[in-house]
């Protein structure tokens, strides 16, 4: 293991950000910065609930750094393949709150 | 690649939202913001957490920690704005590595080109004996040792 840890690898491509209050935004990673501000493009968030799930559409996401908790990039084939319709879950709870 | 302060900056006089971290959102035309992402919107919509509360304000001022995220709407050309923003910016500095000399106190010898710059121990302004060919700026309290061959008022350090 060597090298920077960077996002460089996932610019252009669709990636998922996970952030600190729970919601989990899906989009194509057009930039980033050293406190992992993220610039999202096409984005959309996926609100999972007991009812199903729903993609709502957003545009251009810039996420501020401290409200990153990962970043992660989709397999968008296997992404694809999941059958939406059928997932109800209670959604996940927040990592942190402000008080 | 779009650096997200670039984004913000090129979203001048366009409308954005901006939610806080406590859950609120603010609407609004974007006028100025800096680089610690602090913001100064005008003729903003506030919308509470719950979305339960509306008041418009006529200017606010954000500041960059409390913010949680920006959504650009889609109608908004951002993007090709920020990359001619970054083309320009590259053309404006083709060669600037190091800020430009000011003769500082660190700098007595004048320009001395793109190497050994500000934290230069051997020519700044401590200036004990280092034992080369003498400091840089001839005009401080350090006398010159070991002089070589007459008094070089810029040495070449390489």
């Amino acid at each position: 293991m060597s090298g920077n840890l960077t996002l460089d690898s996932y610019i252009g491509k669709v990636v998922q950000v996970m952030t600190c209050d729970g919601r989990q935004v899906f989009g194509t990673l057009e930039g980033y910065d050293h406190s992992t501000n993220v610039v999202l493009q096409d984005a959309s968030e996926r609100v999972f609930s007991t009812d199903g799930v729903t993609n709502v559409p957003l545009g251009i996401y810039m996420i501020r750094g401290d409200n990153v908790a990962c970043v992660g990039e989709v397999d968008t084939e296997l992404d694809n393949r999941i059958d939406f319709e059928n997932v109800t879950v209670p959604p996940l709870g927040a990592i942190w709150e402000m008080n | 690649m779009v650096l997200p302060l670039s984004l913000l900056r090129s979203t001048q006089n366009q409308q954005m939202l901006i939610e806080l971290k406590n859950g609120d959102s603010y609407n609004g035309l974007l006028v100025a913001c800096d680089s610690w992402m602090n913001v100064h919107l005008k003729d903003t919509i506030f919308t509470s957490k719950d979305g339960d509360k509306f008041v418009k304000i006529g200017e606010i001022f954000i500041r960059g920690p409390t913010i949680k995220l920006m959504h650009i709407p889609d109608e908004v050309q951002v993007m090709s704005a920020v990359n001619d923003e970054v083309i320009e910016v590259r053309r404006q500095q083709p060669n600037q590595r190091y800020p430009p000399r000011r003769g500082g106190h660190y700098n007595n010898g004048g320009n001395r080109g793109g190497r050994g710059g500000g934290n230069n121990a051997r020519g700044g302004y401590q200036n004990r004996n280092q034992g080369g060919p003498g400091p840089s700026g001839q005009g401080g309290p350090n006398p010159n040792f070991n002089n070589r061959g007459g008094n070089n008022p810029n040495p070449q350090w390489r």
